[in-house]
């Protein structure tokens, strides 16, 4: 039994700390003034709360954010206007969108 | 926000309400002053993004000559009957208790960019630092033989903001049985490249459900449209032997339009219609000519902020503006509105510039649920706006990509109306 918690605790560890590493590079850089900025191109479509259409991402996980725009940077996630937008986005720029759209209330 | 502008946002709140109280011209605060002419697509969002970031710091005033904004953009959706008139106004309330932004409801009659000052219909004047200019396009009436300002309710362009477009749809709705509808297109340049042919197909929705032996005559003064290969499949998947598109080589040229007899003379034949949508050239709003910040019809800016190269007080935005690749859109309006509030807080307040970015897609239907949409990325050139990327709707992706991008669209409509006017 303790052998099997003692496992399933160095499991979490491994995935908390992969999952750490993975995250930390997305969102270094991050600029929330220039995220703030960059966050109008968005906002013409974007909507702060109804998902018609378009989903809503305010207030959304800033990991998920970036996650999400590099899929689409990387055209493995569908859509031409968000593969288009993110395409011209750096990596820091991904990352201060995340943090600002983060920031803001669902 | 640091303290200093969470302190100054918080003194400005609690002014606020006596400002507005206060007539435009009388403000006599010392805060840098901006003056925005035309809340359209490119100055409320201007206006809304000047005043809303810069915290209370700026003196925004708008000055829009109508009280409530009739978007252009799915006015073609009205027409077909997938959305009410009341659907696609809207009010400027928000603008002024949200953001302080000072409306007035005047026409700006004359720029006086020496003395910094605009003025306004009622006489008075407003004085600015910064003058941002978006006043869309006037028609060039003068452009088609036999058109004219009385021409416009029998033959409607209806290509301007306002209620035009409602006696275009009671036209076509009262059409004679089996008649003929013409579109006129503009040449280029003009205010939405995809609009004329977003239109046709409006018009064919409703001929095709209440009138289906109904014609559309379409004469082109173009050889070639925007999303022309959709549009065309569209048609013709859709509303099949209904639209005939006549291009400039085919009809040798548009002679004159005769709003008495409605006809249409080209080289080729005369067309006789009964409903007549006419669009004539156009060019800048006439408050850009006025503020001489034009070269011939149009505005040229600086890519990176969205000066005027004439005068680097005065901005012009959208489709006054010479936007190079952009097309002239409410979309690139906004876009472009958002860099030079960027630029122009940045100037007043000593703010953070960035980057100028630009972007466009243009959604269009064709038939219900069929939307497809065109758009690019941009970037500012030394000369000119320059595209970095693009894409285009294919001909082949079936129904249900075609009805997500519907979908999208009525997503972006709310977007963009919440962007200029919440
Ligand atoms: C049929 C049709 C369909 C369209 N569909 C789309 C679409 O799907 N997507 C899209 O992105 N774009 C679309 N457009 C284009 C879009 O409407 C314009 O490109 C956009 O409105 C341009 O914004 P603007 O700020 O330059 O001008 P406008 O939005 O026209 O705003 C100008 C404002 O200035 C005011 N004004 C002008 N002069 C003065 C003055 N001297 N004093 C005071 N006020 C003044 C006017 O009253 C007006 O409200 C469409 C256009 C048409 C005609």
């Amino acid at each position: 039994m303790v052998n099997i918690i003692f496992k399933f605790f160095i499991a979490i560890s491994c995935l908390l700390i992969f999952r750490g590493l993975l995250a930390e590079p997305l969102l270094d850089g991050a600029d929330f003034d220039y995220g703030e900025y960059l966050s109008g191109q968005c906002v013409t479509c974007h909507q702060s709360s109804s998902d018609e259409g378009i989903p809503a991402i305010n207030g959304a996980e800033a990991l998920y954010i970036a996650e999400k725009l590099m899929l689409y940077k990387n055209k493995e996630l569908e859509n031409e206007v968000m593969q288009l937008v993110a395409s011209a986005l750096d990596k820091e720029q991904i990352a201060s969108l995340a943090i600002y759209f983060n920031s803001l209330e669902k | 926000m640091n303290n200093l502008s969470r302190r100054s946002f918080v003194s400005f709140a609690l002014a606020s309400t006596s400002l507005l109280a206060m007539p435009a011209i009388s403000t006599g605060s010392a805060r840098p002053k901006v003056v925005v002419v035309g809340g359209g697509a490119g100055g409320a969002t201007a206006a809304r993004y000047i005043a809303k970031d810069s915290k209370g710091a700026i003196d925004v005033t708008l000055i829009e000559a109508s009280k409530h904004y009739y978007t252009c953009f799915y006015s073609n959706l009205y027409l077909g009957g997938f959305r009410d008139y009341d659907s696609i106004g809207h009010s400027y309330d928000n603008l002024s208790a949200n953001h302080g932004v000072n409306v007035v409801h005047d026409w700006a009659i004359s720029v006086d960019s020496s003395a910094r000052k605009v003025r306004l219909g009622s006489g008075a004047t407003v004085s600015y630092d910064r003058l941002v200019l978006s006043p869309g396009i006037d028609i060039k009436y003068d452009s088609i033989d036999g058109y004219s300002v009385e021409a416009q309710t029998k033959m409607p362009h209806a290509w301007k903001s306002g209620t035009q477009v409602k006696v275009l749809r009671d036209q076509v709705l009262n059409m004679p049985k089996g008649g003929t509808f013409a579109m006129v297109p503009p040449p280029n340049p003009y205010r939405c490249p995809p609009g004329p042919y977003e239109r046709i197909s409006m018009v064919a929705h409703i001929l095709k459900e209440k009138n289906p032996t109904a014609k559309i005559v379409v004469i082109d003064p173009k050889n070639k449209f925007s999303k022309q290969g959709l549009f065309m499949a569209g048609w013709e998947k859709h509303y099949p032997g209904m639209v005939e598109w006549i291009d400039n080589d085919t009809h040798g040229g548009i002679k004159n339009v005769n709003p008495e007899t409605m006809e249409i003379e080209t080289d080729l034949d005369t067309f006789k219609a009964d409903v007549a949508c006419v669009v004539p050239a156009q060019r800048a709003g006439a408050i850009a000519m006025n503020a001489g910040v034009t070269d011939g019809d149009w505005s040229p800016i600086v890519p990176a902020s969205m000066q005027t190269k004439a005068d680097g007080n005065i901005y012009v935005l959208g489709d006054a503006s010479v936007a190079s690749a952009m097309p002239k859109s409410g979309f690139s309006a906004n876009s472009q509105a958002k860099v030079a509030a960027n630029h122009i807080r940045g100037e007043l307040t000593d703010s953070r510039v960035f980057p100028a970015k630009f972007s466009n897609t243009c959604w269009s239907l064709v038939a219900t649920n069929d939307g497809i949409k065109v758009g690019a990325n941009y970037k500012a050139g030394d000369e000119k706006i320059e595209v970095v990327d693009k894409f285009v709707s294919k001909t082949d992706e079936g129904n249900a990509k075609r009805k997500k991008t519907y979908e999208e669209s009525i997503g972006w409509y709310n977007g963009i109306t919440t962007d200029m006017f919440s």
